[in-house]
């Protein structure tokens, strides 16, 4: 199939009416200030915003509510350099460099690079989009139960090997993490796991109330801790602008990062937080000075922004190709788009071209606004810096409550977030790493659920390893990422022992 | 202090399009005498939640009640949760209900039944579909049960989101019709209807059962084939597809939707939701939402509803003891 640029071009039209841009900024400012607030995501909101959208134009609704989900992911990245507590899943990678480059004095210049690398990167995958859509649906398909759990115990892998002498207290915490996710009903059999006869407990604990109990409300309990010792110099804020130098260093993670977050949004379920992270770990496994990730390295933050970004993009294909919502937030637009009347599936493209284009540019479009939004905001955020603790840690622990409580309107839930900022706080002391912990609970009922299918009719369980070339390349990468470490400390070791004392 | 001032700005937003003010101009004593709620046992963004918004909009565009009517959402335990809070409720408080409501106490997850509430109405249904791949051996949906009565667990049969609901019933029931022992299937469960598309396209499973609005759109772009549905007569738009009916199985398999009141309702209210909501079935706006959906118009009134949800009850308490999901 070829690419008609007339259609694409008429598409760019529509999209730049007066109307559609005023959905496009709309969108993406909602977006960027619910992706910014702890538990507040975009899902949440576009759920919210669907009464709004019952008697919208349906092209304008889609562009609206697309415009809220890639905002967001330029809007996640903002707390987690600025306060250490991602605002989503996908935010998760940004807290690894972004908070570091933000107490080095350089918190201006990770949010101006996260904003750049999150546009280069959704440039990239819109480009991506219209040239690939359909083979790479395909593509998506071959993904079956035995090719997603490998892929997740990749990501696991790369995330504990990720904590460098630490890897004992790594796997610990990618443990309870696991553990967690075994909460509720079990799919396979309908059997209740540790739900303790609470129904508010039988489809388990939402992620987001992990990561804003740990995160946002143990950051917290961590700094009131320390509240009474005398703070140090105020913290710089640094320039806004990044230098030549950083433009260098993170240029081609940046690029780099983007193709590989996107294939990983085009499949169904993965998305935005498996990508950023394996983005990140490659990149430090690729890095010539992989000691420097994890205390301020700009390559660090640059790749998973361009990863996520681009995987939000990739997230539309299965659902505009075939109808099937690769993420918890196409799912909500696909069940907005079906009440006007829109049906996604695998006609889309030819019913209702016109509709389909103005989407994609809208994009472009929007992509473009959010640079230029989160830029002028940077400025400003930055203030946040130099907001009195007292001030803003209440207002921190207020908008977790609040964000908790749309989750599922259950005030149980407040109950977990609670112990979750416990559990938090006593790892924040003990200096466990947090990442794999949140990981495991994002990906673990999946790679739990995908192995037991695939050992359905399978031989033993080991023979879904060599199930497809797929299985097979993705079992060497976790092997690779598990191993590399400690080949190159090896290597290393014995050139320090070659040198002359 | 800008993050607070935008949220606030948000939420208040939030809320004033949940709820834009209707009229009120309700004599006294005359029942409503306050807003109506309608529960949404599920969060912001599913099916049920779509169905209850679409109600409430419905009922107050053509100001078939008095009053303003708000939804509220309260999700969790497959719906338990809010039909709890319903029960300890008057009549101002409606909810949205389906055939779990029968499933989950069946199934020993739930102490609620239809009996703790009053039925108001069945609204609408979707019908089910069984699809194979393109290249599937199954021509017809006989052929697929031959070979599953030869060897119930030589195939793959994906469903979604649990066992016991309405999918895997229609296939359990059709199949033990065929003398099949439905307690060896080899079930997969998936999340959603997405996923359960997903894999039949994949390849990764050899039959899937879902509702035809995830289906028909596959079927007609010659992605998957559906070789039968749950209807008692063939569906505009796949007229091609036969029926169970017409493939030896004497069964008409509904996925409906409906509305529940709090217990203990006067008649007088009661009367009231069954004008309110008889009307509303026949406005256009209701065959508009319908026909985006897949839906088909299943109306039955409250006295109806109670008879219907008693015969369900009875059909699922056989269906899940054979399909060796309860004792």
């Amino acid at each position: 199939m070829g690419v008609d640029f007339d259609v694409i071009l008429e598409g760019l039209m529509t999209a730049l009416e007066p109307m559609n841009l005023f959905w496009i900024a709309l969108g993406g400012f909602l977006g960027t200030v619910v992706g910014m607030l702890p538990g507040l995501g975009p899902a949440t909101a576009i759920a919210l915003l669907i009464p709004i959208t019952f008697g919208m134009d349906p092209v304008s609704a889609l562009v609206l509510m697309a415009a809220i989900y890639y905002g967001a992911m330029y809007g996640g990245s903002r707390s987690s350099i600025l306060l250490n507590t991602p605002g989503d899943g996908s935010a998760i990678a940004a807290t690894f460099d972004g908070y570091p480059m933000a107490q080095k004095g350089q918190a201006g210049q990770a949010l101006a690079i996260s904003a750049i690398a999150s546009l280069i990167g959704g440039l990239i995958a819109v480009v991506g989009f219209i040239m690939l859509a359909k083979p790479l649906a395909s593509f998506a398909l071959r993904f079956g139960p035995a090719e997603y759990f490998l892929l997740m115990i990749f990501t696991l892998s790369a995330i504990v090997a990720l904590s460098k002498g630490a890897m004992v207290k790594g796997f610990i915490s990618m443990t309870i993490g696991l553990l967690i996710s075994t909460m509720g009903i079990d799919l396979q059999s309908g059997v209740h796991r540790f739900t303790f006869h609470l129904p508010e407990l039988s489809e388990g604990i939402d992620f987001l109330i992990v990561i804003i109990g740990i995160y946002a409300v143990g950051e917290v309990m961590f700094n009131y801790i320390g509240i009474d010792k005398p703070r140090g110099k105020k913290k710089e804020v640094g320039k806004i602008w990044i230098t030549k130098d950083q433009w260098k260093r993170s240029k081609w993670p940046i690029i780099r990062s983007a193709p590989l977050g996107f294939l990983i949004g085009v499949l169904p379920g993965a998305g935005g937080a498996i990508a950023s992270m394996i983005s990140y770990t490659t990149e430090r496994q690729i890095s010539k000075k992989p000691e420097e990730f994890g205390k301020g390295a700009i390559e660090g933050l640059a790749a998973p922004e361009s990863s996520n970004n681009a995987a939000s993009v990739g997230a539309f294909i299965p659902l505009l190709t075939m109808g099937i919502p690769g993420s918890g937030t196409t799912a909500v637009i696909l069940g907005a788009v079906v009440m006007l009347g829109i049906k996604p599936g695998p006609l889309l493209f030819e019913n209702d071209p016109e509709l389909v284009w103005t989407f994609i540019n809208s994009m472009f479009i929007g992509n473009i606004f959010l640079v230029i939004l989160n830029i002028l905001l940077v400025g400003l955020l930055v203030k946040i810096l130099d907001t009195p603790a007292k001030i803003l840690y209440p207002l921190i622990l207020v908008l977790a409550f609040i964000g908790t409580y749309t989750l599922s309107y259950s005030p149980i839930d407040f109950t977990f977030l609670l112990i979750f900022g416990l559990l938090g706080l006593a790892m924040k002391l003990l200096s466990f790493p947090i990442a794999p912990l949140i990981l495991a609970v994002i990906v673990g009922s999946d790679m739990e659920q995908n192995f037991r299918k695939s050992i359905v009719g399978a031989d033993s369980a080991l023979s879904i390893i060599t199930m497809s070339p797929i299985t097979i390349v993705l079992t060497l990468l976790t092997l690779l990422s598990l191993f590399y470490p400690m080949i190159l400390g090896w290597f290393k070791k014995r050139k320090l022992n070659n040198l002359p004392k | 202090m800008k993050k607070l001032l935008t949220y606030i700005g948000l939420s208040s937003l939030l809320i004033l399009g949940g709820c834009s003010s209707g009229g009120s101009g309700a004599e006294a004593e005359q029942f409503p005498t306050k807003p109506i709620e309608l529960v949404a046992p599920a969060t912001p963004g599913g099916g049920w939640d779509a169905t209850a918004r679409a109600i409430q909009k419905i009922l107050k565009d053509e100001e078939l009640v008095e009053g303003n009517i708000n939804v509220v959402n309260k999700p969790g335990g497959s719906g338990e949760v809010g039909w709890q809070y319903l029960k300890g409720k008057d009549a101002h408080s409606l909810a949205i209900n389906s055939s779990l409501l029968i499933t989950n106490n069946l199934l020993g997850q739930s102490e609620l039944s239809y009996e703790d509430f009053t039925p108001l109405a069945v609204l609408t249904t979707e019908w089910i579909s069984i699809a194979v791949a393109n290249d599937s051996p199954f021509a017809d949906a006989k052929q697929l049960m031959e070979q599953l009565k030869e060897d119930p667990s030589s195939i793959k049969i994906a469903l979604a989101p649990g066992l016991g609901n309405n999918d895997h019933l229609s296939f359990v029931q059709a199949a033990k019709e065929y003398g099949v022992d439905v307690s060896k299937l080899n079930i997969l469960i998936y999340e959603s209807g997405g996923d359960v598309v997903t894999a039949l396209l994949g390849g990764h499973v050899d039959v899937a059962t879902m509702s035809i609005s995830e289906s028909k759109e596959q079927h007609l772009a010659g992605k998957f084939k559906v070789i039968s549905v749950s209807s008692a007569e063939r569906l505009e738009g796949l007229e091609e597809v036969p029926t169970w009916q017409e493939q030896g199985v004497d069964m008409v398999f509904p996925h409906w939707r409906g509305i529940l009141g709090p217990p203990d309702m006067t008649e007088e209210e009661i009367a009231y939701y069954d004008k309110a909501i008889g009307d509303m079935v026949e406005t256009e706006a209701w065959t508009e939402l319908m026909k985006n959906n897949e839906w088909e118009l299943f109306y039955k009134n409250s006295a109806e509803s109670a008879e219907f949800l008693k015969e369900q009850t009875q059909m699922y308490d056989t269906l899940l003891s054979e399909s060796g999901l309860t004792d």
